[in-house]
């Protein structure tokens, strides 16, 4: 395996299950918060990032529900959930 | 009014994984497929403004016991399982006839619900099949059910027009999956289903005997082909040859 | 109302050894869980030890779905493009009964559930708890997906972040210094390879760390075990480290770069990455512990804190497993004088002070600190490489003596600030 697997092949192999809203969002007016830098760092699926403008963007798709994006942040920045029952990813090894 | 919702047993088809262009089973779940959970909705709607009680039924080896659960917390009353080793991924023409001979032997059947194919094998033929069986009128592709006294009023949704039918019951009907969207059992209903009534009959007491050999034989279930070439080009014009190689674009 | 004498939140080892126990002594027990299935949720690195538990749960283990027996142990120093690896093979790890285990948890924590079904509990999936119900400073049930649900006591297993314990207010969000993070790739390859290259026979297992370079010098390290038809790979590495970066990396590179090493690189040949999960560990060892119970509420397993990194061996499952049985053998206790206040169930902490989980947490209170050292990660793996390098190397000129060599190396300087590290390292 001498090739690199890219993220979105890598998350592309788990099973995730749809969820009626997302499970994690980034309360209003916390775009551009220090704290939410860090979660560009920790985050085992590369979900957040930043852009252009200095602000953190998010996508919940991939999410592995780790918790480390909650940890990193905090529960000021970042309104964090579990996704629903059934919903979110479902390991099939773990 | 009795309604009678056929529910057929399939393994979860997110958690298959493919491996050499096969599907592997291995520990995947076992579940409703989506449509016949859209079928029972139907059903238990039905009920609700109606009256009455509503089936499950189904046929397949022992884990269908566990599977119709999930019915009987999403509002079926009772279930009806024919449960034998044979009905394991048996094929449609001889599930339709065991269905057909377990409908029999319920009760004042008024209407018989279907999803319009199965979520595994989509052969879209046993409820058809178990109409033509049983003698009774059907309908496929509904996108809603009206129940009016001794009639039903269907709208089939068609590629590109929709056809209102009207037909005496009882009937059988296959829905699509667009009809409603199908609840989500509360925990207090998944643990009063495991109380609910439940009849379980083999093959011998529903006189029907299965052929050795099934019809029809699957030869092979293969997924697409994706095979991915990994061709590194270093500049426009080789990748310009190469695609031109491919054929994908021409000269 | 739908009234049980246990809730459980959580399809864990914790949970699941809870409802197991409790279950088997004929109480009502309802086991709630998120996941599609018991498992669904759950990730390890990959390695349960049994001898602690053994004892608790003797009937289960003959049939348990485990991967392989660990019957070798290497340790690798990773520096920039070298490393040294030492492998331990002990008689007494291939004897039964086998110390320990590769597992994996969608597998193993499904049968769980089963066998605590067995006993007659009653597990429900796809269901999420939203809250605690609380009554007169008690927790007297739980609200899941628009259902109250009560019950006598309610044991919180669910998992490192507990929002149950949180929402009952028995915890606070941890600090990013307690707890790390590992992300893993399972990988398929066929189990002759997978003997053949790891020189094992039948059924035997090896386990792998590799520390330094692999987290950039930051606390953590790599893990690599070996399971029936696959390896379970991948980095664990300090919340707080990582988030400060020094230098700046993200997760997902490191284990990237990990696989990449020449190392690992050929360990991992021609497998199928077949699955990538990721999860939070606690590490805070004993000061970072939870409060472990409160008026008809227990927590128990990840969700209590009772995970532990000690270098060497990093455990987590038999605390969870254990934990469970006693936060069940609490609630027994309660159950004979009929209350379930935070008095009676206070036994809970009495019972884990008496066995192995907190004896071993009192035991290794001060290793988080000693550990906490960027040295171990950055200094030791370069120097110790960095010597092997020279004492391997013949040049095109005379080669140097060998003491002189290392002495080159080991400056004052440097054997001075080992000492201090050293003098931290005796509390292991």
């Amino acid at each position: 395996m001498s090739e690199v697997m890219g993220l979105k092949a890598k998350l592309g192999l788990d099973v995730f299950k749809h969820d009626s809203e997302p499970h994690i969002r980034i309360k209003a007016g916390m775009e551009k918060d220090p704290r939410l830098k860090k979660a560009v760092l920790v985050c085992p699926a590369g979900l957040y990032s930043l852009n252009d403008a200095g602000e953190v963007e998010f996508t919940i798709d991939g999410c592995l529900e780790c918790g480390t994006c909650r940890l990193a942040c905090g529960t000021e920045v970042l309104e964090w959930n579990y996704p629903n029952g059934g919903a979110g990813v479902q390991f099939r090894f773990g | 009014m009795n309604i009678v919702v056929a529910l057929k047993q399939v393994p979860d088809l997110q958690q298959i994984r493919i491996r050499n262009r096969q599907p592997i089973f291995d520990d995947v779940p076992l579940t409703l497929g989506n449509i016949d959970k859209n079928a029972l909705e139907a059903g238990v709607q039905i009920k609700e403004a109606q009256g009455g009680k509503v089936i499950a039924l189904s046929a397949g080896d022992e884990n269908i016991e566990d599977t119709i659960k999930e019915a009987l917390a999403a509002g079926a009353d009772e279930a009806y399982l024919v449960i034998d080793d044979q009905l394991k991924d048996a094929e449609s023409s001889l599930v339709a006839k065991v269905l057909a001979a377990a409908i029999k032997n319920i009760e004042d059947v008024d209407l018989i619900l279907f999803g319009e194919g199965s979520a595994d094998n989509y052969s879209g033929q046993v409820g058809p099949r178990v109409a033509e069986l049983l003698g009774l009128p059907q309908v496929a592709f509904a996108s809603s059910i009206e129940v009016n006294g001794n009639t039903v009023k269907v709208t089939r949704s068609l590629e590109d027009c929709s056809e209102v039918v009207e037909v005496n019951l009882p009937a059988v009907i296959t829905v699509l999956s667009d009809i409603n969207e199908a609840r989500i059992p509360s925990v207090t209903q998944i643990l009063k289903a495991g109380k609910k009534p439940k009849e379980v009959v083999e093959l011998d007491d529903l006189k029907v005997e299965l052929p050795d050999q099934s019809p029809v034989k699957t030869i092979s279930n293969l997924a697409p082909d994706s095979q991915r070439k990994k061709v590194v080009v270093k500049s426009v014009d080789e990748l310009v040859k190469a695609l031109e190689a491919e054929g994908v674009i021409g000269r | 109302m739908e009234k049980f004498d246990v809730i459980v939140v959580g399809a864990g080892l914790a949970g699941l050894a809870a409802a197991y126990t409790l279950a088997q002594e004929g109480l009502e027990v309802l086991v709630l869980e998120r996941g599609d299935y018991a498992g669904a949720k759950n990730v390890t690195g990959g390695r349960i030890y049994l001898n602690p538990i053994r004892d608790l749960f003797p009937d289960l283990w003959e049939k348990a779905p485990l991967e392989r027996f660990i019957a070798h142990e290497e340790v690798s120093l990773m520096a920039k493009g070298k490393s040294i690896t030492v492998r331990y093979s002990g008689e007494e790890l291939r004897q039964e009964p086998y110390q320990s285990y590769s597992i994996l948890r969608a597998k193993f924590d499904r049968w769980l559930a089963k066998q605590a079904e067995r006993k007659g509990a009653m597990l429900v999936a796809k269901s999420r708890v939203d809250d605690v119900i609380m009554e007169n400073g008690s927790v007297v049930g739980v609200r899941a997906g628009g259902d109250e649900l009560r019950a006598d006591v309610v044991i919180a297993c669910d998992g490192v972040l507990s929002l149950t314990a949180e929402k009952a207010g028995l915890r606070k969000p941890g600090k990013p210094h307690d707890f790390a993070v590992g992300f893993k790739e399972v990988i398929e390859l066929d189990p002759a390879v997978i003997e053949d290259r790891f020189g094992l026979e039948g059924d035997e297992g090896a386990a792998r760390l590799f520390m330094g370079e692999v987290t950039r010098g930051k606390f953590g390290g790599g893990f690599l075990y070996t399971n029936k038809e696959s390896l379970s790979l991948g980095i664990v590495v300090g919340v707080k480290d990582l988030m400060e970066g020094q230098p700046e990396v993200q997760a997902p590179t490191l284990l990237d770069d990990f696989k990449l090493r020449p190392e690992v690189a050929s360990l991992i040949r021609g497998g199928q990455t077949v699955e990538y999960s990721a999860h939070v560990i606690p590490e805070g060892g004993l000061k970072s512990l939870t409060k472990l119970y409160g008026n008809g509420i227990l927590v128990a397993g990840d969700a209590a804190g009772f995970s532990m990194n000690i270098g060497v061996t990093v455990r987590g499952m038999e605390y969870a497993m254990a934990s469970g049985y006693y936060a069940a053998q609490a609630v027994l206790k309660a159950r004979e004088a009929g209350q379930y206040g935070a008095s009676q169930l206070s036994v809970y902490e009495k019972l884990l002070n008496d066995s192995f989980i907190m004896k071993d947490f009192q035991n290794f209170k001060d290793v988080p600190a000693a550990l906490d050292n960027p040295r171990f990660f950055t200094v030791y793996p370069e120097l110790a490489t960095a010597i092997m390098s020279e004492l391997y190397a013949v040049g095109a000129g005379p080669k140097e003596r060998i003491y002189p060599t290392i002495r080159k190396h080991l400056t004052f300087r440097q054997l001075w600030d080992m000492l201090g590290d050293f003098r931290k390292v005796r509390k292991l």
